[in-house]
C-alpha cells in the first residue's frame, strides 16, 4: 500500500522567490465571501486556493471538496517584517558578522579551526568538571555563538563592532538606532554563503535574508475551513481572521505610502503590519499581547496548532484514530479461556475482518458471501480499489463478479484474532491478542485471570477491542502479542496471569488434606475442565481434592516448592504433598513456570483455564464469603484488646516520662526528641502486630477472612485487626506521626497543648466495627485525605517519568549479536544485561536451571 | 534441560520502551506507607516516587545525601576503632556545641557559652574551639572552661551579626560537609562501618583506617567525580535498585542497567528528560514531538538541518513501519519460487 516511501525529510526557509512560485494566487482583497455569499476573488476564501463546500470545484486543480488537496496563496507585503519566530537566529547572525563588510567576526586561521571541529563534533561539550549535563552543557554551536558575540573588531575590514541590542520580539538596535526589516534584511544578504556554512546554516535552503518575510504564504483552505453554524451564519476560522487583519493593514499601509503621508504613521502602520504577522504565526509570543477574537478568547494560530498535548504533533501524528474497533462496558466470565474475549453479538456484527480471495479459496469465498445472516459478507473490495455494499438486492451480482485479489468484508466471528486493550498502557500486557468468542448480551467479557495485566476491574471499566486487518499485523498479534505469550511479565519475569481473588481460595479448600468429594461432586468439577474420568477413590469411596487436583495437571509434571507453610510436592503430575496458596499458584507462581518451561505456553494457558473453572466452581458449592460475623467482637477479643491498649500506653508514657526526666537514652544519630518519636512509633507499630497475633488465635470456627488470609487471595490480617480491634497510627505523608493542626500545638481543640501521646497525634483506638469517637473520626479523616491528596499527585508525576523514560529509550533494540543500539547503531550495552537473558523468562530460567 | 539459548532475548527485542515501561508502570504502585522503624539509625531519606524522580533527573545533589564508609583491618571488627574514626569524620560546627550565643553590639563583642558535655563528647576544649576560631575569622579571643569570648574589632552590628552566624556554622572538628558520622552494624558480614548523612567522599577518602575501595555515596555527581562514569552509572543502577526494592516492587537488573547505560553512554552524565537524552535526540522530529515542539522546528529550518527518518516517533509519524522488532526483517523469496506460485494462479 506504500506508494512512496519517506526517505529524510530536509528543513529549510521559503524564499520570496518560492513563495510566489508556491503560490496560485495573489491575495489582494482583504475579505472572505461578497453580499451574494460567494467567496470574493483575491480574497482569502478565493477558489483558487481550493474548495471545502461540496458541489463546487476548484479553480485550480479542477477536482471537488476533499480530493482536491488545497493550494497556496500569498500576500505581497508592502513593507517587510522580521519573522518573529527566528529574530533569535537573526539576532545571532547579527552579533556574529561585521557591521561594515558583513564578514563573519572570524579570522582565516579560526574559521579553520571552527571548520575542524565541526567535523569532528563530538554530541555534547564536557566543562571542566568532566560534568556536563542541564543548562551546563552546549552545543558546538552554541558556544561559537558565545565567542562571536564578544568580538569587538571585525578582523578583515577592521571596524569597531557596536553592541547589537535586541528587544523581544522583533526590534533590533545598533547601539541606539532601531534597524528596520530591510536594513536587517540588506545586511543579511551581504553574508557569504561560505561564511553560514561555517556557522553551520545551509545556504542552499536557509538562506538569513528569507527570515524577513515581503510575501507571506497563505495556507490553502482546507487548512483554515469555515464552518457554517446552524443559523446559517458563517463562522471563519482563526487563521482567517488573522490573515484578514493582516491584509487590511497591508492594505492601508499602501495606500498611506502612496499617498505620501508622513513618516510616522507610515512607520506606526509597519509596526501594526509587524504585530499581526507576528501573533500570525505564534500568538503567546513573549512581550506581546495575544490578538484576541471579539469575544475576548485569545486567537489559535500556527505555532498553537502544533504545540502540545492537544496540538498536532502528539494529538494526530504521535496518536492515531484507527477504525475496525470497539468500546464497552467490560465483566467477567471464568467460563471463557484466558486467551478469549467475549464479544456482544451486536459488535461482532459490525466489526469486519478481511478475507482474501485467492485462487484456493475462491469457492469458499463465494459460498461465503452467499450467506444471509451472520456471519456473512458486509462489503467487497474489488482488485482495482472499488468498495461495495452487499445488499440483499446485489447480492447475485455482486458474488458472480468475485474474482482473485478481491478482499471480502466478513463479520468477526469466533476464533478470529482481536488485541484488547485498557488504558493507560502502562506496559507491554496493556494489549494482548485475544481470540474472539461472540456472546449475547452487551458486555466484553474476560477470564478473571487477565486482570491483573490490564489492571482491569468490573465496576464499570471500559476496554477496547482491535481487529488487525491485514496478515502481517494478524501474524504478529498472533505469535508476539498473545496472551499465553504474556502470562510471565517483562519486568521481572513472573507470572502475572494467574487466578487470583476466589480461584486462589477455591484451590486452597480443594487441596486441603481433609478434602474429600463423592463422586458427583468430583465429576462436576471435573467436567468444568473437560476432564471426564475420576481419579482412583481413596478411603470412604470419596474423592481427596488433591487427587481430583492432579487430574488437571499435565501427566509428568514434577515440581517442589517449599513455602512459608511447608512443601507442595508434584510428582508425575500427582500432587502429593502440600496445600495450593498464592504462594505456588498465585502471582509469581513457581509451578506456572515449571510448566510453561516443560510442556509450553499453551500447556499452560489450558492448565489455568480450567483449573480456574474448578477452583471457582469449588468455592462457591464450598461457600465462601464474608459477613458480620467474620469481625464480631468476643469478649476475649474485647479483653485482648483492652490489655494491648492499656499495656502500649503504659509503655509509650513510660517513655515520655523517661524522656521528661532525661533518662532516655538517645538511639544512635539522632536527637533525644527524634528518638522519643521514633521509639513511640515503633511501641505503636508493635501494639498493632500483637493485636494481629492476639487476634488469629482468639477467633474461634470457621473464619473465612482469615482463611482467605491464609490462602493469600484477599486481605491480611491489618485490615481483619483494624476492623474489629483498632485502627491504629494514622500517617501522614511525611511518615510520622500527624503534627500539624493547631498554632497551639495541638492537632485538635479537644487536646490539651504539647500533649504527644499516642491519642493526641493520631492513634485510633475504635475498630471500625465499634465506631469512632469524635477525635478518632477526625484524626482517621486526617489521614484519608493525606492519602488522597497524595495518590492523586502521585499518578500525575509517575505518568510524566513514564512519558519520559519511553521518549528517551524508545528506539534502543537487541541486535542480531545481542549488543543493544539505537536506531542510529549507537551502543548502549555490548551484550543485553551482560548475558543476553530474556528477563521475561527469568523465572522459567530459575526452574530450569534446578535440573 | 536448561539450555541458556532458551532464554535470549530475541533480537529486535525493543528492551528499551520494555525497561521504560519496566520502571515507569510500578510508579502508580509506590505508596507513601512507609514509616522508619526505630533503631534504623538512617536518617529518614529520601524513598519511593520522589527519589525515582531525583535520579532520572540527575540533580546536582541528592536530597538526602549519605555514603557509607567501610573501614580496613581492625576496626571492621571492633566498635571502639570504628567509633574513634567515625570522630575524625563527624562533622562537628560551632553550633553543635555551643548553648547560647551572646552579641554585644556596643562592645562588638561575640560571647560563645558552649555546652560541656557536648564539649566532652566530641574531646574538645573551649580553649582548643577558641584558637580555631580565631585562624579561621582573624580575631581575637578569650576562653575559660566554657566560654568564648571573641573580640570582632568591629561596632557594626550588622558585621557582628553576619561573623556570629558565620562562626555558628565554622566546622571545627571532622570533615567539613561529611555531616553526622554514625557507625553500623553491617547486619550480613557481621563488620563495622561508618554511615553519613551528607557526602565528602574525597575528603573522607584521605582518613586513615578507611577502606577507599569499599566507600560508597548515593550521591551520582559525587560518584562520578572520584571515581569516573563507570562508578555512576553503577552507582544510579543500585540506587534505583534500592529504591524500588524499598517499596516492594520487582524489577529485573537488566532494565534499570539499560538505564543507566543510556544516560552515561557517552561518558557524561545525561538525564531523562528535554535537556537530556531526548533533548539531544538526532531527529528533528522525535524532539519536536517531545517537548517544545517550535523551538526545535524553528532550529531545524533556520539551519537547514536534515531528518533521516530512521528513530520510532518520526516513523510513527509519517505513518512508517518502525525500525524495530519485526520492522527491521523483510521478507524474501527465490524467483523460482515466485514464478510457482504466479504459474499456479495463472493455471487456475
Amino acid at each position: 500500500m506504500q506508494a512512496e516511501i519517506i526517505d529524510h525529510v530536509k528543513f529549510g526557509i521559503l524564499s520570496p522567490e518560492q513563495i510566489r512560485r508556491l503560490s496560485v494566487a495573489k491575495l489582494t482583497v482583504p475579505d472572505t465571501y461578497n453580499e451574494d455569499g460567494y467567496p470574493i476573488d483575491g480574497g482569502l476564501l478565493d477558489q483558487r486556493l481550493g474548495v471545502i463546500d461540496p458541489g463546487l470545484i476548484c479553480k485550480s486543480c479542477g477536482a471537488r471538496a476533499k480530493v482536491c488537496p488545497g493550494h497556496f496563496g500569498h500576500i505581497d507585503l508592502i513593507r517587510p517584517v522580521v519573522h518573529s519566530e527566528f529574530s533569535k537566529i537573526v539576532y545571532l547572525l547579527l552579533q556574529s558578522t561585521c557591521q561594515q563588510c558583513h564578514r563573519i567576526l572570524l579570522n582565516e586561521e579560526q574559521v579553520g579551526e571552527v571548520k575542524g571541529k565541526i567535523r569532528t563534533l563530538v554530541e555534547t561539550e564536557i566543562n571542566e568538571n568532566g560534568v556536563g549535563t542541564e543548562g551546563e552543557r552546549m552545543d558546538e554551536r552554541d558556544t561559537l555563538f558565545k565567542k562571536l558575540r564578544n568580538i569587538k573588531k571585525c578582523p578583515y575590514c577592521e571596524a569597531v563592532q557596536q553592541k547589537v541590542k535586541f528587544e523581544s520580539p522583533t526590534y533590533f538596535y545598533f547601539g541606539e538606532i532601531r534597524l528596520k526589516p530591510d536594513e536587517i534584511r540588506d545586511m543579511l544578504t551581504k553574508i557569504t554563503n561560505d561564511d553560514l556554512r561555517v556557522i553551520g546554516i545551509d545556504p542552499l535552503t536557509s538562506r538569513p535574508e528569507w527570515l524577513i518575510l515581503s510575501a507571506l504564504l497563505v495556507p490553502p483552505v482546507n487548512v483554515r475551513p469555515s464552518i457554517t453554524l446552524e443559523s446559517g451564519e458563517r463562522s471563519e476560522d482563526d487563521l482567517t481572521h488573522k490573515l484578514v487583519d493582516i491584509m487590511r493593514i497591508n492594505q492601508r499601509l499602501e495606500q498611506n505610502i502612496n499617498a505620501g503621508a508622513p513618516q510616522i504613521i507610515i512607520d506606526d502602520l509597519w509596526e501594526l503590519l509587524q504585530y499581526n504577522v507576528t501573533t500570525y504565526f505564534n500568538n503567546e509570543t513573549p512581550g506581546i499581547p495575544p490578538a484576541r477574537h471579539r469575544s475576548g478568547r485569545a486567537l489559535k494560530t500556527l505555532a498553537q496548532r502544533l504545540k502540545g498535548k492537544e496540538g498536532r504533533f502528539r494529538y494526530n501524528l504521535s496518536g492515531k484514530r484507527v477504525n475496525y474497533s470497539a468500546r464497552t462496558v467490560i465483566s467477567v466470565d471464568p467460563y471463557i479461556n484466558i486467551d478469549e474475549v467475549g464479544v456482544p453479538f451486536e459488535i461482532a456484527s459490525r466489526l469486519t475482518i478481511p478475507f482474501y480471495v485467492t485462487a484456493w479459496n475462491l469457492e469458499k469465498a463465494k459460498e461465503l458471501s452467499e450467506r444471509k445472516e451472520y456471519p456473512m459478507v458486509m462489503g467487497v473490495t474489488s482488485r482495482d480499489g472499488k468498495r461495495k455494499r452487499i445488499t440483499d438486492i446485489n447480492r447475485e451480482e455482486v458474488i458472480k463478479a468475485i474474482q482473485v485479489g478481491d478482499i471480502l468484508e466478513r463479520q468477526v466471528a469466533n476464533g478470529d484474532i482481536a488485541l484488547f486493550n485498557r488504558q493507560p498502557s502502562l506496559h507491554r500486557p496493556s494489549i494482548m491478542m485475544h481470540k474472539v468468542k461472540v456472546l449475547p448480551s452487551r458486555t466484553f467479557r474476560l477470564n478473571y485471570c487477565t486482570t491483573h495485566p490490564y489492571n482491569a476491574d468490573f465496576d464499570g471499566d471500559e476496554m477496547n477491542l482491535h481487529i488487525p486487518q491485514t496478515l502481517e499485523a494478524q501474524a504478529e498479534a498472533e505469535y508476539l502479542m498473545s496472551v499465553k505469550d504474556q502470562i510471565f511479565s517483562p519486568r521481572n519475569g513472573e507470572a502475572i496471569i494467574t487466578n487470583n481473588e476466589d480461584g486462589i481460595t477455591g484451590m486452597y479448600l480443594l487441596t486441603q488434606d481433609d478434602t474429600k468429594l463423592d463422586k458427583e461432586e468430583a465429576s462436576y468439577l471435573l467436567s468444568l475442565a473437560d476432564v471426564f474420568e475420576l481419579p482412583d477413590k481413596s478411603s470412604a469411596g470419596k474423592y481427596s481434592g488433591k487427587d481430583v487436583f492432579s487430574m488437571l495437571l499435565p501427566k509428568g509434571l514434577d515440581f517442589e516448592q517449599k513455602t512459608k507453610r511447608g512443601v507442595v510436592r508434584i510428582k508425575n503430575g500427582k500432587l502429593l504433598e502440600g496445600v495450593l496458596s498464592k504462594a505456588t499458584y498465585g502471582t509469581g507462581s513457581k509451578l506456572l513456570a515449571k510448566i510453561s518451561v516443560d510442556f509450553g505456553n499453551d500447556v499452560l494457558k489450558d492448565f489455568i483455564s480450567r483449573s480456574g473453572r474448578v477452583a471457582y466452581a469449588y468455592s462457591t458449592t464450598h461457600g465462601i464469603t464474608v459477613g458480620i460475623r467474620e469481625y464480631l467482637i468476643t469478649p476475649k477479643i474485647e479483653e485482648a484488646r483492652n490489655k494491648i491498649l492499656k499495656d502500649t500506653f503504659a509503655k509509650v508514657q513510660e517513655l515520655i516520662v523517661q524522656y521528661k526526666n532525661k533518662k532516655l537514652d538517645a538511639l544512635i544519630g539522632h536527637t533525644l526528641k527524634e528518638s522519643l518519636e521514633m521509639l513511640i512509633i515503633a511501641e505503636l507499630d508493635k501494639a498493632r502486630i500483637s493485636a494481629g497475633e492476639q487476634l488469629v488465635t482468639h477467633t474461634t470456627g470457621d473464619n473465612h477472612a482469615i482463611t482467605m488470609v491464609n490462602a493469600g487471595s484477599r486481605g491480611s490480617i491489618l485490615n481483619l485487626v483494624q476492623m474489629s480491634m483498632l485502627l491504629g497510627q494514622q500517617a501522614t505523608s511525611s511518615g510520622g506521626r500527624i503534627k500539624r493542626g493547631y498554632m497551639t500545638n495541638r492537632v485538635l481543640p479537644h487536646i490539651v497543648p504539647g500533649d504527644i501521646s499516642p491519642v493526641a497525634k493520631g492513634f485510633v483506638t475504635s475498630s471500625y466495627y465499634m465506631g469512632f469517637e469524635p477525635i478518632d473520626m477526625y484524626m482517621h479523616a486526617i489521614g484519608s485525605r493525606t492519602s488522597v491528596v497524595y495518590k492523586a499527585m502521585l499518578t500525575a508525576k509517575s505518568g510524566y517519568l513514564q512519558r519520559r523514560l519511553i521518549n528517551a529509550l524508545q528506539d534502543y533494540q537487541v541486535e542480531k549479536d545481542f549488543t543493544v543500539r539505537d536506531v542510529h547503531g549507537n551502543i548502549v550495552q555490548t551484550s543485553y544485561g551482560g548475558d543476553s537473558l530474556d528477563p521475561t523468562k527469568l523465572d522459567m530460567a530459575e526452574v530450569a536451571a534446578k535440573e | 534441560m536448561a539450555r541458556k539459548n532458551n532464554f535470549l532475548v530475541t533480537p529486535g527485542e525493543p528492551v528499551g520502551v520494555i525497561a521504560a515501561q519496566s520502571i515507569g508502570e510500578p510508579g502508580t504502585q509506590m505508596v507513601l506507607r512507609s514509616f522508619h522503624y526505630a533503631g534504623v539509625a538512617s536518617s529518614i531519606a529520601t524513598s519511593g516516587l520522589p527519589r525515582l524522580v531525583e535520579i532520572v533527573d540527575t540533580r546536582k545533589k541528592p536530597a538526602t545525601p549519605f555514603a557509607y564508609v567501610y573501614l580496613k583491618g581492625k576496626a571492621a571488627k571492633d566498635f571502639e576503632t570504628a567509633e574513634q574514626i567515625a570522630k575524625k569524620i563527624n562533622e562537628v560546627r560551632v553550633s553543635d556545641i555551643a548553648r547560647r550565643v551572646i552579641e554585644n553590639f556596643s562592645k562588638g563583642t561575640i560571647t560563645i557559652k558552649m555546652d560541656v558535655q557536648r564539649l566532652q563528647a566530641n574531646e574538645l576544649t573551649a580553649r582548643g574551639v577558641g584558637s580555631k576560631i580565631e585562624k579561621l575569622t582573624k580575631t581575637e579571643s578569650r576562653a575559660n572552661e566554657n566560654a568564648i569570648l571573641i573580640n570582632t574589632h568591629t561596632k557594626n552590628a550588622k558585621q557582628i551579626r553576619t561573623m556570629a552566624v558565620q562562626i555558628g556554622k565554622m566546622t571545627i572538628n571532622g570533615i567539613e560537609g561529611a555531616g553526622r558520622a554514625v557507625v553500623q552494624e553491617d547486619k550480613k558480614s557481621g563488620e563495622f562501618f561508618i554511615q553519613t548523612n551528607n557526602s565528602s567522599l574525597s575528603e573522607i577518602m584521605q582518613v586513615e583506617g578507611v577502606d577507599t575501595s569499599r566507600v560508597y555515596t548515593n550521591d551520582i555527581f559525587e560518584m562520578y567525580r572520584i571515581f569516573g562514569v563507570e562508578a555512576a552509572r553503577n552507582t544510579i543502577s543500585r540506587e534505583l535498585s534500592t529504591t524500588l526494592r524499598e517499596q516492594g516492587i520487582a524489577v529485573d537488573p537488566r532494565h534499570l542497567d539499560i538505564l543507566a547505560d543510556a544516560m552515561t553512554s557517552n561518558g557524561a552524565i545525561k538525564n531523562v528528560g528535554r535537556r537530556g537524552l531526548s533533548g539531544e535526540k538526532e531527529s528533528i522530529f522525535a524532539r519536536a514531538a517531545y517537548e517544545e515542539t517550535v523551538k526545535h522546528l524553528i532550529n531545524a529550518a533556520a539551519f537547514g538541518e536534515r531528518d533521516d527518518m530512521k528513530g520510532v516517533t518520526e516513523n510513527v509519524l509519517i505513518g512508517k513501519q518502525i525500525m524495530l522488532g519485526t520492522g527491521t526483517i523483510t521478507l524474501a523469496i527465490k524467483k523460482e519460487d515466485l514464478a510457482k506460485i504466479s504459474g499456479k494462479e495463472k493455471k487456475k
